[in-house]
């Protein structure tokens, strides 16, 4: 019976990454903290399919569990982060991962907030030349007014 | 008036009510397979029951359907029955099969005894199966042609009209 | 007849509301004294309305009434009657009426506090007031009513959503992010009559620093609140996932922040009254935009209500008042510009330029990545995800950048200063800081983004304290003691700056809590059987049992550990997963030891079949409690900074030019 059951468990198969993304390009990592520690990592940029916006790191739902473990058992054998990445952009498509690529269209997420601070600051330092050019015309206080003034601006 | 203010003003406002202009009306909760028009990946999984191990190339030149449900799953209690009579209704011109993941076989026995089992459920292995698929929840449908490739997929529980629009796409 | 009084009530606000906007704007063009009064008259109508509608929903909710069909949905009578009394917003129908009796209260309570006084300005104010009321009463009367009859009222009903049913904070979490968010409308009103009036008067700076300050200090307790909520309840040992609905909540703060800040500037220079007019249009435009995020469907998010056809209304309301605000404020905007200048850019002055500078291109990013999916699918049909790695990736320097500010702003002195003198403001707080990231580096922090914040958090305090410090020293050199400087000198006479300071130090302790729980947390997945125990995150746990408990409204699996440390016992926790009758998944609850050093944190991944084992995640966050209560101190500043002191009252000697010394301050 067990017998059996081994030569049946030989004929299964499912399907494996190495189809879709080629042998691991990596090292295996055998050591089991820097394996747990980096199967969080990965585990952080794939996005659960079935809660909001949770990582599969997070996420308790069955799928994210099982998905965490492919993730471990492809890091042990040696897949870089790149192609386990690309094994599951290539199930679930680009939505599975959280932090958008920087290609295409997704490349914009990227450069319009440092635009915005480059242009932002270009704002900032002509509003502040402009403001500091400014002459403001004096007024005719008498000085005691003129001393409290004074004095408010330094506190 | 100030025209720059003004100007810049009026675009950022266009630019937000078009963007969530577009966004309405589309379920954020649906998501495109990737998968569809390319191969379905292959597997050779252990079938409740008979306990042979079968291999989805065995099905190749008929159009599958290829189910992954649970027993945990309420939706697919009800989708289950719409499943059955489709696979009777249709006998042998197209495949069903149902892929099982993180679950029990007794319990995946006693179900299908007591529910109907029209056609072959299989055990899948940590999900691997499922993962490979893109599969995010059950219950999950894949509609394959007769080349093995993918044609359609549906999440959520399906009714008659579900599975007859997408055969369609599967039979062509 | 419960609901068709609810109905009628509604009816008369709308009308209430409608009418009372125009008088109100007809009043302010005008300037008929006889229009303001009956302007306020119709926003008290407004809001005794709206009181007695949210009365009249409660009153159905409690007595069970499933007449009313917003009852029928939320309703049980199996459920606690604080969850009754709280699921008048737990649904979107309800959520709606509420928002319309903050919104009522905030208009009643504004117009009453400014009755008679900014004569030029209020009609307008109330007029817009009531306009927006007249929005939000139009949804409670149509898409979203929550009156309507039901022809058979059924015997039961099934209570709200479980996942609100967890945890007392959603008692709490909902009305103060109303009173955060709808309060957001006040200082709107107000900015709105500036422009209508062609005129920002100094006198009418301090009613809208302190209708901008008070809706703050909720939205800001209210988003602490929120995280709190989502830590303690959803189980995955975090409390900030960058969802889209989370990110609406902090939208509006940034703007806000801002505007507190750049006011400050108009206060003192004179300067920057468009730009803070528009950062208070935005805070309000944002709520806007973050209640269609939540509500529309088109978000996906833990937090979305269940679609409906309230998005496009809402929709059309934002890009109304979108286009009326930009229009006006382009017509406007060059009439309220003053002559005042800044002196220098190295200085404080500059630095509140830096500080928005930030906020903005903080609150941008945020609204680009929580918006960037929709605009792909629009263009391309793909779908694509903006997640944590990418909003973490952005906010990290920008957090350090604001801690920064937090710092070297304060210490700069305003207007022109030497070299010298800025040196002897900026060199000794290094000193701080370096001591601080030393002791982090002792123990224990690698992280190269911590360390910079444990650096700039260090200095930032130094410069608070002093900041803080530095009027009582003054105040104690001229004769008095330490209580008297404090009491008098700070809190009675200083309040302004001295509760900004306090804020100030809260969120330098916040954004150093933050970096610090995130980066030097652990996590550990294992599998206990019963009787168990293992070592994890420095604690000894011990695994003791299931117990299975049936409460009415839901059926409970409790997994039993004691935790002891150093072979002392410590505590127990019981973390649980709840099957509620409604929900086809269980839903979990985790077990939180909080102590100001870190958080011991379990929860339940699986139980075994045979119930003799339980797969658990340990999550050890250092300094997480230190968020929600450094939060709770910046709600604390912002309550010091908004109750009113005295006018200032400045005694000058003329004979001694000596030490600077003001007896008061400004109010």
């Amino acid at each position: 019976m067990i017998a059996l059951l081994f030569v049946l468990a030989l004929q299964l198969k499912v399907p494996d990454a190495e189809q879709f993304v080629g042998p691991p390009k990596g090292v295996p990592i055998t050591d089991v903290a820097v394996l747990d520690r980096r199967t969080h990592e990965v585990g952080a940029l794939l996005r659960c399919p079935v809660c909001q916006g949770l990582s599969i790191a997070d996420s308790p739902a069955e799928m994210a569990v099982n998905m965490r473990g492919q993730v471990r058992e492809l890091l042990a054998r040696g897949y870089t982060q790149e192609q386990i990445l690309g094994y599951f952009e290539r199930s679930y498509g680009q939505f599975v991962l959280l932090k958008p690529k920087f290609n295409g269209l997704a490349a914009a997420v990227w450069i319009l907030p440092l635009l915005a601070v480059a242009i932002g600051l270009v704002v900032v330092v002509s509003k502040a030349k402009k403001l500091e050019a400014r002459v403001v015309p004096p007024s005719n206080d008498d000085p005691y007014l003129a001393r409290v003034r004074e004095l408010v601006d330094k506190e | 008036m100030n025209r720059t203010v003004l100007i810049i003003g009026l675009l950022i406002v266009a630019a937000i009510v078009a963007i969530l202009f577009m966004g309405l009306g589309k379920d954020p909760a649906h998501i495109e397979s990737p998968l569809i028009g390319r191969p379905a990946p292959g597997f050779a999984l252990k079938a409740v029951g008979s306990g042979e191990t079968i291999d989805l190339t065995r099905y190749r030149g008929k159009p599958v359907v290829l189910n992954f449900w649970a027993t945990w799953c309420r939706p697919c209690w009800d989708e289950h029955p719409v499943l059955t009579a489709n696979a009777q209704m249709l006998g042998s011109q197209v495949q069903f099969l149902g892929v099982v993941f993180q679950d029990e076989e007794s319990k995946i026995r006693s179900f299908l005894e007591q529910r109907g089992w029209a056609y072959p459920t299989l055990v899948d292995q940590a999900g691997k199966t499922a993962i490979a698929y893109g599969v995010g929840g059950v219950p999950e449908t894949y509609f394959l042609d007769r080349n093995g490739n993918i044609v359609a997929k549906f999440a959520g529980p399906m009714s008659a009209e579900d599975i007859q629009s997408n055969l369609q796409k599967a039979m062509k | 007849m419960t609901a068709a009084l609810g109905r009628y009530l509604i009816l008369a606000s709308v009308l209430v509301a409608t009418s009372g906007a125009f008088v109100g704007f007809a009043a302010g063009q005008k300037r008929s004294p006889e229009g303001a009064k009956w302007a306020r008259r119709f926003a008290y109508a407004f809001a005794a309305l709206m009181v007695l509608a949210t009365l009249v929903m409660e009153y159905a909710l409690i007595t069970h009434d499933f007449s009313v069909q917003y009852v029928t949905q939320v309703g049980s009578t199996q459920v606690p009657m604080w969850v009754t009394i709280v699921s008048l917003w737990s649904s979107l129908e309800g959520s709606i009426l509420f928002w319309g009796f903050i919104l009522g209260v905030y208009i009643a309570g504004a117009t009453w506090l400014t009755s008679g006084k900014h004569e030029d300005y209020m009609p307008f104010a109330i007029g817009t007031w009531l306009g927006c009321g007249a929005f939000f009463s139009f949804l409670i009367a149509g898409p979203a009513n929550p009156f309507v009859s039901v022809p058979n009222p059924p015997l039961d009903g099934p209570g709200p959503n479980p996942l609100l049913q967890n945890h007392a904070l959603m008692i709490i979490h909902p009305p103060m992010l109303y009173l955060g968010y709808v309060g957001m409308t006040i200082p709107f009103g107000l900015a709105m009559a500036a422009l209508l009036r062609k005129r920002l008067g100094h006198s009418f700076l301090r009613p809208l620093r302190a209708a901008l300050l008070l809706p703050w200090v909720f939205l800001t307790i209210a988003i602490m609140l929120g995280g709190w909520w989502a830590y303690e309840v959803l189980g995955w040992g975090g409390y900030w996932a960058w969802d889209p609905v989370e990110n609406a909540s902090l939208l509006p703060w940034l703007t806000a922040t801002a505007a507190l800040h750049s006011a400050i500037v108009m206060e003192r220079r004179g300067i920057l009254k468009g730009w803070t007019i528009t950062l208070v249009q935005a805070s309000f435009l944002l709520t806007i935009l973050g209640t269609f995020m939540t509500r529309s469907g088109v978000f996906n998010s833990v937090h979305s209500f269940t679609q409906s056809s309230i998005g496009p209304t809402i929709l059309v309301f934002l890009a109304t008042t979108l286009i009326a605000s930009v229009v006006l404020l382009a017509m406007r905007i060059d009439s309220l510009e003053s002559e005042g200048n800044i002196e220098s850019a190295a200085s404080r002055e500059g630095m509140f330029l830096v500080n928005n500078l930030i906020f903005v291109v903080l609150t941008f990013t945020v609204l680009v990545g929580t918006c960037f999916p929709l605009i792909v699918e629009a263009m391309k049909g793909k779908q694509m995800s903006v997640g944590r790695p990418y909003f973490d990736a952005m906010a990290v320097p920008m957090g350090a950048a604001l801690l920064f500010l937090i710092g070297v702003g304060p210490a700069l002195p305003w207007g022109r200063t030497t070299k010298r003198d800025l040196l002897r403001a900026l060199l000794p707080p290094v000193g701080t800081g370096l001591l601080v990231v030393a002791i982090g580096g002792i123990l224990g922090v690698r992280n190269a983004w911590t360390l910079v914040t444990l650096f700039f958090g260090g200095y930032a305090v130094h410069v608070t304290l002093a900041q803080m410090w530095l009027p009582l020293v003054q105040r104690m050199k001229r004769g008095g003691s330490f209580g008297e400087a404090l009491i008098d000198g700070q809190l009675r006479r200083g309040r302004r700056r001295f509760g900004s300071y306090i804020v100030h130090a809260g969120a330098t302790i916040v954004l150093v809590a933050i970096a610090v729980s995130s980066t030097q947390r652990t996590s550990q997945e294992l599998v206990l059987t019963r009787g168990q125990t293992v070592n994890a995150a420095g604690y000894a746990i011990t695994f003791n049992g299931i117990e299975d408990r049936a409460e009415p409204h839901r059926q409970s699996t409790i997994a039993h550990f004691s935790v002891a440390k150093n072979g002392k016992p410590v505590t127990t926790m019981d973390p649980r997963m709840n099957q509620y009758a409604t929900m086809r998944e269980p839903i979990g609850t985790p077990a939180v030891h909080s102590t100001l050093v870190s958080d011991l944190y379990i929860s339940i991944m699986n139980i075994g079949l045979d119930k003799q084992s339980a797969g658990i995640v340990v999550i050890n966050t250092p300094m997480v409690s230190w968020i929600w209560i450094a939060v709770l101190l910046m709600g604390l500043g912002g309550l010091v900074a908004l109750i009113p002191s005295r006018r200032a009252v400045y005694a000058v000697q003329p004979q001694s030019d000596a030490a600077p010394s003001l007896g008061t301050a400004q109010s």
